[in-house]
């Protein structure tokens, strides 16, 4: 009979909680309180990735290891093919600026100059299989909000979905429920990157009379209308398109992109919070 | 269950939980995650019984949604279950049998996948079934290999309870 009290008991209180927290996810006293108690676990959390750690770049470096020869030669040839990029961009960034001033050019703050950088570190990766979520160790107390952009050195990798005073939930490139406008660097191209097969990303929403080729960089896309800001900056570097196909059938062309932030193994992330408040995407 | 068993077996959870979101839920082999968490709690509930059980289950989801900023309750929800239903195993047909923590371990990440696939579908958030069953089988594996060594520590932690302290209705002879 105490058992049965017990468990009816408890799972009234789970039910109960569940319902609250339902209704209201990102703000309210239960989220309030959950905060405070994500703040609590922060320094065992934090102390446990520090453990693990040593181990983690350990099991890199072996994997690593293995790769090596075939990576240099790779690597070395994208240094030459970038160093002469280099320079073409150069005297198109000096040229773009001569332009700008000359037309009075107005507009949003861009990526990244307008943006502060919060760094933090990753605290934890929930491993459910509906969602594709990290917790990273900075919040509100940081000026963190929802939708505030999350990257990594290498490119984006989500948004804020939920901020707690120093703790906030990121939602990857990589869940499902993601959607990022984007457009190809060199074609114009736009669309939506969403989460595609085997951690890789599609570049949705593209018709079939557009081109993108294969190799191309794709970005954010940023604010087209200023009645409706986006999230994101123009120009984060998303990802590398790396397979492009077409059927009878589809109405779109299917476009597959490698994203470029090592989603599976991050370490640490930052946020861009604007320079000025008020300022939109 | 004294007061020094009930905080130890706290303190096992904790660890258990705060290792399973920093540290378990980043290695993924073959889409399955190993988890911590269920393996020690089974542990627990197998030793103690099913109040105990329960009572853990609840506290580990607490923990872990909140670690997480999750939804809370849902893993609670769903633990709680589980601990009373391998606490229940535990007190009658379970005890003293060597395949027991095994085979909870197996029942349970199923269940415990069911549930949570369950509960998510329920409250009107998307919960494909496919990817969560597909990796139900490595998760399996993996959990089974925490297995051995995780319940060798929680029962030094944890003595096994006599014989009069075990439930009475169910006894299997032979």
């Amino acid at each position: 009979m105490v058992r049965r009290v017990v468990l009816a008991v408890l799972v009234i209180v789970a039910l109960a909680l569940l319902t609250i927290s339902f209704r209201s996810p990102t703000s309210g006293v239960l989220h309030d309180a959950q905060s405070y108690g994500s703040d609590v676990l922060r320094p065992f959390q934090v102390a446990a990735v520090r453990v693990a750690r040593p181990f983690r770049d350990g099991y890199d470096y072996l994997d690593s290891l293995a790769t090596a020869k075939s990576r240099n030669a790779k690597l070395e040839k994208m240094v030459r093919d970038y160093r002469s990029q280099a320079l073409l961009n150069a005297s198109a960034v000096q040229q773009n600026n001569d332009l700008k001033r000359l037309l009075r050019f107005e507009s949003g703050p861009s990526y990244p100059q307008d943006f502060r950088a919060v760094n933090t570190s990753v605290l934890s990766f929930p491993s459910g299989t509906f969602t594709e979520q990290i917790v990273i160790d900075a919040g509100t107390s940081s000026g963190i909000h929802v939708n505030t952009p999350i990257v990594s050195a290498d490119g984006l990798v989500g948004k804020v979905t939920n901020a707690g005073h120093s703790t906030s939930v990121v939602m990857l490139l990589t869940d499902p429920d993601s959607a990022v406008p984007a457009r190809d660097l060199k074609t114009h191209v736009s669309g939506l990157i969403r989460h595609g097969q085997g951690g890789t990303l599609i570049l949705d929403r593209v018709s079939k009379d557009q081109v993108v080729n294969k190799g191309d960089w794709i970005i954010t896309r940023g604010t087209v209308d200023r009645r409706f800001p986006d999230e994101y900056p123009y120009g984060i570097p998303i990802g590398r398109v790396v397979a492009v196909g077409t059927s009878d059938i589809a109405s779109f062309l299917t476009v597959q992109v490698q994203p470029l932030a090592n989603i599976d193994s991050l370490d640490a992330v930052a946020a861009l919070v604007p320079k000025h408040p008020r300022a939109k995407p | 269950m004294t007061i020094a068993d009930g905080v130890k077996a706290a303190a096992l959870l904790f660890v258990a939980t705060i290792a399973q979101v920093s540290i378990f839920s980043q290695v993924h082999v073959f889409g399955g995650v190993p988890q911590l968490v269920l393996v020690t709690l089974v542990s627990v509930a197998l030793l103690r019984g099913a109040v105990v059980g329960a009572l853990a289950g609840f506290f580990a989801g607490l923990v872990v949604d909140t670690a997480t900023l999750g939804q809370l309750g849902l893993t609670s929800l769903v633990l709680t279950v589980s601990g009373y239903w391998i606490g229940r195993y535990g007190e009658t047909t379970g005890r003293e049998r060597g395949h027991a923590p095994f085979l909870s371990v197996a029942v349970v990440t199923f269940l415990y996948a069911f549930g949570i696939l369950l509960v998510t579908f329920m409250l009107g958030e998307r919960a494909p079934a496919g990817p969560e069953m597909r990796s139900l089988l490595p998760t399996i594996a993996m959990n089974l290999i925490l297995t051995a060594p995780t319940y060798a520590l929680v029962r030094v932690l944890l003595r096994p309870r006599e014989r009069a302290d075990y439930a009475t209705e169910v006894q299997l002879l032979g």
